[in-house]
């Protein structure tokens, strides 16, 4: 295959570098299989498609030729419904899922059956315990502990009849919330009650439906992944500026490379640990190698960079060519957006490959499960398998492509807060004079149906020219960051009026605020925004992006977000078309309802026109100049 | 109406046949030189392996055509309208269809004439072959066309060592590229075929009995054979047409409708000159799929039934083991002349393509291997018109004939 | 004589037509028994992708005259003028090929077959489920086809189809049920799908 082939594929120079290597090396990726699965399933694409009931499976002729209902009745509205709200209570559930994971280690932490972990972040245990009315004061850290899990558990659970973070909400939009029934009541209730309306024979009214989607998203958005967010913090440390490199380059030719691939960072923070260990260090040194590379890659390695500045070697489309460097000794895989082809992709190499979740196991890789009382020792034992593997790397299959590149993450409320030297007042400033004309979150995944990288990159660089600041996150944080978006310098790329606030403040124009379960950062700093203004998350010239979605999470997050009152605008197009009722109100008549709404468009110049247009449309209505 | 046809092959086999559907009353005669009944002639070449029974190869005869076997014609006099046999015979005809076909052409070696040195263009030819089968450990095959190709491919069949000889620099190179050429060779040769490149026979060799024992190399090599074939190509059928008033460059030259340059004289098959739709010249294209349609088109006409021919292009199928070879048009265009070159080889699928365009049309293709949409290729280099997609599409394995053409049925 | 009809515009990609060919022609003649056969039945028609991923249900047109007849070396291919169908037949195809570069539209593959040849690999194309048709039944592609890409109908009668369509649109007034090009949601995604493709294509970098 041609140059010109593979950088259709993906803007990245270590991208197109690893697949040339794998087309030489024999292995076959993500885009290869897209390519053979062409011509996508149309009734599948368009949502018609209806798996729910064995009377079934049914489809919709979208030509209105054929049949224009499934057995059961339901017509092409009702099924797209349906499969849209399956698809928003399957990455809720993604979310919530890891929250739990994180709140059971706190609660084991607090009962001191968990060796390897500790909680590094006492303030904010503190704080958090507050908002959910534990009492906190004079209280032992671990007795805290113990509570919060137990009232973040009660909002897993179905008793209540609100999350206990809505509070985190502007007024008025709980009260709207209220006002549609969309007020989310339990973690779990919401995602179950979505399974169950989807059920044949439940709620078919397809607008009834939509509505339990976004309150299932809503219980995601401000329940779930807050939870899975907070938890973190408490357990592993709130992010503060931290420096740090990006992309394939940052694997070393002559040290014991390691990745961590998947979400949570319960398994990564003890695999870190271990690789600075002093013995095992020493025993790398004894292989013959200068010292171990942590790595990340995806969220997981978000979760650490954030965190302790450990270098990202790539967001989802790079995890496959990852190990075609043929230099990983190991990848530990935890959960979500792990390929299934990648035990075959590192059976090319000498890479050994780990999965730790008893959630989740994946053929061609060794499952060595991790719970809260083993993971440390565990942790030590992987990694000096990984030293030992090292002298097993065959360096003529190795190839570490292109010079990393410089970033600085970890951005979070608390930190921007401090940078800002305690009160939001300077952003708001800057906001009122329009030397920043809005905020926009540009998040979510990559998606091989899109340029690699280039949805987040050209989309981020429109928006900080036209003086948006950036917020990103997960797979869009990493692209932006290998495109050097990250770095203090940046600004210099950005309109006038953000260069001029980002250089005062010594802040890059785009800040890396962390995996996607960390969209509720971006969420909380829009509630603190618009509680300091007196107005709805509506109101305020915010705006979102998924410019290269592919997961259900995603789905769930663009669903929280506009429910929170965001505009939010896809790259590709959600399963939904086959209802142009469907289609109609999630990307025109939802805003009569949220003040927000969708949009879908898939060229990242004409995204950035869109929200540019909606951000200096809400500036007008908050009485702001408009341009 | 009295229609002779000249050639019992498919040419003319196929213009029987059109000139009886369209005219069911009509007097057809057919005049063959050889003594079997009409026969698929590229099959020959399965009869040298054993993979099929004579009868298998049989081709019927549309009702009610007269045929002469085993005689053959010496002269046309197209003033006359009638033919002379070698036999003695005089036909005199209303339309007259010269399908005579191609003799292989020979070398220029010495000792040509001993047994068991055979061309494969006949039945009678291969009989001879599997005739002197029995005894003989060492097949000696000269020329790396087509027809070397199966030849070469039977004697393996039948347990012989084989070894090919070719002049140039790799084998199939009238239709092929060098990269192309060397797969094929890689192919032959791992499964047990010797070829030898850039070499000919100076000189067969005599066992004392008359047959062929062994050749000289014109590089002085001296290789042991019990039995030769010469595959050099063909040249047409056409000395009989010497003062006939027919036109002949190379082949018999014809019009779109198949006509001569004599009134009511026709031609069609490996011994036409018709025009090569990728080289944009006059050609001989000696292959049966365009014999096949020129001898359709011809009959049509000397019935009245207009109809045209477009114009031909050399292609080529060729399945070498367990590798699948097509190509067509112009794959080995001159060097600096305004083509280009497009090609991707992937090697973890044996895959290779290799296109060439002259302007904005493609005119000439080969594929190796995942050869099923060879076919959509040869129709856009046959269309003459502007390739109406990004060219690197049509190196994808499965192109997309919706976009190509104008959807029919 | 009804004949299956493509309309290549209105194909979703779904690929039901090749799983329902495939079983039609098997030994079993059930999916779910034909996917458990030996050698595997494979499918006459063959859904391929347009350069934006468009569907497009390709198939013999069983041409007359049909340029894979004139190719075939063995005189294996042949026309059944009852049912307009041009037929292989396998005891004569000695699996040359010669067809694949004769067909235009490149329908034929070459495979052991259970249900024409399961000992050795020939020549496989639609053959207008004559078994099905004896039976009274239309060929298997059109008859889980439920888009109208595939139907079964008289040519003449489809030719009509078209032209009111066409004449429809140029006359303003627009049939909602019925024009394949009104579906909007099908179009609205079409057009998505081609403009990203086009941006990948375009090599359009982030500046
Ligand atoms: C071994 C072999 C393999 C081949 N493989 C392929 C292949 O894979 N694909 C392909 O496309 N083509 C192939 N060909 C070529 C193909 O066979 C010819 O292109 C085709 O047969 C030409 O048909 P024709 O009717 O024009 O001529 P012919 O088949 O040559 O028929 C002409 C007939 O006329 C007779 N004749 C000659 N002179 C006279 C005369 N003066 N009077 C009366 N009769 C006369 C000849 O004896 C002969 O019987 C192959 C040929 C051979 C020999």
């Amino acid at each position: 295959m041609d140059q010109k082939r593979f950088s259709q594929r993906t803007i990245t120079e270590d991208g197109r570098l690893m697949l040339a290597k794998s087309e030489r090396d024999g292995v076959e990726t993500v885009w290869d299989r897209l390519e053979a699965q062409q011509p996508h399933c149309g009734y599948c694409e368009l949502g018609l498609s209806c798996r729910n009931c064995s009377m079934g499976p049914c489809r919709i002729d979208p030509f209105g030729e054929g049949p224009q209902q499934g057995v059961c009745g339901a017509d092409s509205d009702i099924i797209v419904a349906r499969n849209l709200g399956r698809m928003i209570a399957s990455g809720a559930a993604s979310h919530s899922d890891h929250g739990r994971d994180l709140v059971e280690v706190l609660e084991a932490v607090a009962d001191g059956s968990a060796p390897g972990y500790t909680i590094a972040d006492e303030a904010k245990l503190r704080r958090v315990a507050a908002e959910y009315g534990v009492e906190a004061e004079g209280r032992e850290a671990g007795a805290v502990a113990r509570d919060l899990a137990r009232a973040m558990q009660e909002d897993y659970g179905t008793r209540l009849s609100r999350l206990g973070l809505l509070s985190r909400a502007p007024e008025p939009r709980r009260a709207l919330w209220d006002r549609l029934g969309i007020t989310p009541r339990g973690i779990d209730r919401e995602t179950s009650e979505m399974m169950h309306r989807t059920h044949m024979g439940v709620d078919n009214d397809w607008q009834n439906l939509l509505l339990q989607a976004l309150r299932n998203a809503l219980s995601d958005g401000w329940g779930g992944s807050m939870i899975a967010t907070e938890v973190s913090d408490i357990l592993f440390g709130t992010p503060q500026p931290v420096a740090s490199r990006v992309n394939l380059g940052v694997l070393k030719e002559d040290q014991v490379n390691i990745a961590v691939h998947g979400h949570n960072p319960i398994v990564s923070e003890t695999i870190m640990r271990a690789c600075r260990d002093e013995a095992l260090l020493r025993k790398a040194r004894d292989r013959g190698a200068s010292g171990i590379n942590l790595v990340g890659l995806c969220c997981t390695g978000n979760e650490l960079l954030m965190r302790h500045g450990v270098p990202m070697a790539g967001n989802h489309l790079m995890t496959e060519l990852a190990l075609v460097t043929g230099a990983m000794e190991m990848m530990l895989v935890d959960y979500q957006c792990i390929m299934p082809s990648l035990g075959q992709v590192a059976s090319c190499y000498h890479t050994q490959m780990i999965s730790t979740s008893d959630k989740a196991k994946f053929p061609g890789m060794e499952h060595q499960e991790f719970h809260s009382d083993n993971a440390a020792d565990l942790a030590q034992r992987l990694v000096e398998r990984a030293v030992d593997n090292f002298g097993r790397r065959n360096p003529d299959k190795v190839s570490i492509p292109s010079q990393p590149v410089d970033l600085v993450g970890g951005f979070s409320v608390e930190s921007v807060l401090q940078a800002l030297g305690g009160s939001l007042d300077p952003l708001l400033e800057a906001l009122k004079s329009g030397k920043i004309r809005g905020a926009a979150g540009v998040v979510g995944c990559n998606n091989p149906k899109i340029r690699h990288d280039l949805g987040h990159t050209a989309l981020t660089s429109r928006l900080i020219e036209n003086d948006v600041l950036v917020l990103d996150t997960g797979c869009a944080a990493v692209a932006n960051a290998k495109h050097g978006l990250e770095q203090a310098e940046a600004a210099e790329r950005a309109g006038p009026g953000l260069k001029e606030v980002c250089s005062s403040l010594g802040i890059p124009p785009v800040l890396h605020f962390g995996s996607c379960v960390d969209n509720v950062r971006i969420l909380v700093l829009a509630a603190e925004l618009a509680k300091a203004l007196g107005q709805d998350i509506s109101a305020l010239p915010l705006a979102g992006a998924a410019p290269e979605w592919y997961s259900e999470k995603a789905v769930s997050i663009g669903a929280y977000c506009v429910a929170s009152g965001i505009d939010t605008v896809l790259g590709p197009t959600p399963p939904v078309t086959g209802s142009m009722n469907v289609t109609g109100l999630l990307t025109g008549g939802l805003e009569d309802l949220l003040g927000a709404r969708f949009a879908v468009e898939p060229d990242p110049e004409e995204a950035a026109k869109w929200m540019l247009s909606r951000i200096e449309g809400k500036r007008k209505g908050l009485g702001l100049d408009g341009r | 109406m009295r229609h002779l046809i000249l050639g019992s092959g498919i040419a003319g086999l196929q213009a029987a046949r059109a000139i009886r559907s369209a005219q069911p009353e009509a007097a057809i005669t057919m005049l063959g030189r050889e003594p079997d009944p009409l026969y698929a002639r590229p099959m020959i070449s399965h009869l040298l392996e054993g993979s099929v029974q004579p009868s298998q190869l049989e081709l019927g005869l549309p009702p009610e055509v007269r045929l002469i076997s085993q005689d053959e014609a010496v002269a046309v006099d197209a003033a006359d309208k009638t033919v002379a046999t070698q036999q003695g015979r005089k036909l005199a005809y209303d339309r007259l269809l010269i399908a005579t076909g191609a003799d292989p052409r020979g070398i220029g070696a010495q000792n040509t004439d001993l047994e068991n040195i055979h061309f494969m263009r006949t039945k009678v030819q291969v009989r001879d072959m599997l005739e002197a089968l029995p005894g003989s450990r060492r097949a000696l095959v000269l020329g790396g066309g087509l027809v070397g190709f199966k030849a070469a491919y039977g004697f393996l069949r039948q347990g012989l060592e084989v070894t090919m000889l070719i002049r140039s620099e790799y084998p199939l190179s009238q239709q092929v590229d060098p990269i192309t050429g060397g797969l094929v060779r890689a192919k032959l040769q791992e499964n047990g075929l010797d070829v030898l490149v850039g070499r000919d026979v100076a000189r067969f060799e005599e066992d004392g009995s008359g047959r062929v024992r062994g050749a000289e190399l014109t590089d002085g090599t001296v290789l042991d054979c019990d039995v030769a074939v010469v595959g050099k190509g063909v040249l047409p059928v056409t000395g009989f047409l010497q003062g006939s008033g027919v036109d002949v460059d190379l082949g018999v030259l014809v019009d779109e409708e198949m006509r001569t340059s004599a009134r009511d004289v026709f031609a069609a098959g490996d011994v036409a000159e018709h025009f090569d739709l990728a080289r944009d010249e006059r050609w001989v294209n000696a292959i049966w799929p365009e014999a096949a349609d020129q001898g359709r088109i011809a009959g049509l006409n000397m019935t009245g039934v207009p109809a045209r021919y477009p114009g031909s292009l050399s292609r080529n199928t060729i399945r070498i083991f367990d590798l699948d070879l097509t190509t067509c048009g112009l794959v080995n265009p001159p060097a600096d002349s305004g083509y280009e070159i497009l090609r991707e080889e992937d090697p973890g699928r044996g895959t290779y393509r290799r296109l060439v365009f002259l302007g904005d049309r493609l005119v000439g293709a080969a594929c190796v291997n995942r050869i099923e949409h060879a076919g959509v290729l040869r129709s856009l280099i046959g269309s003459r018109t502007p390739v109406p997609c990004p060219r690197e599409d049509l190196l994808r394995e499965s192109v997309h004939p919706g976009g190509l053409f104008p959807f029919s049925r | 004589m009804r004949q299956v009809v493509v309309r290549p515009e209105r194909c979703v990609g779904c690929m039901q037509c090749m799983a329902a060919c495939a079983a039609a022609h098997s030994q079993s003649g059930a999916l779910a028994a034909a996917i458990r056969e030996y050698p595997l039945p494979g499918p006459r028609v063959h859904v391929g992708s347009g350069r934006y991923g468009e569907g497009f249900p390709n198939r013999c047109r069983h041409c007359d005259p049909a340029p894979c007849m004139t190719a075939c070396l063995p005189g294996a291919i042949y026309r059944d003028g009852n049912w307009d169908t041009v037929l292989i037949d396998p005891s004569r195809c000695i699996n040359c090929a010669s067809c694949a570069m004769a067909c235009p539209f490149g329908v034929i593959r070459y495979h052991r077959d259970p249900w024409v040849s399961p000992g050795r690999a020939v020549a496989v194309k639609c053959d207008n489920c004559l078994h099905r048709r004896a039976k009274g039944l239309i060929p298997a592609c059109a008859e889980v086809c439920k888009s109208g890409a595939l139907t079964f109908q008289e040519p003449d009668r489809a030719m009509k189809r078209r032209t009111d369509e066409i004449s429809r649109r140029t006359s303003g007034y627009v049939d909602q049920e019925r024009s394949g090009e009104e579906a909007p949601g099908f179009m609205l995604l079409r057009q998505l799908k081609k403009r990203s493709g086009q941006l990948a294509e375009s090599g359009r970098g982030p500046r």
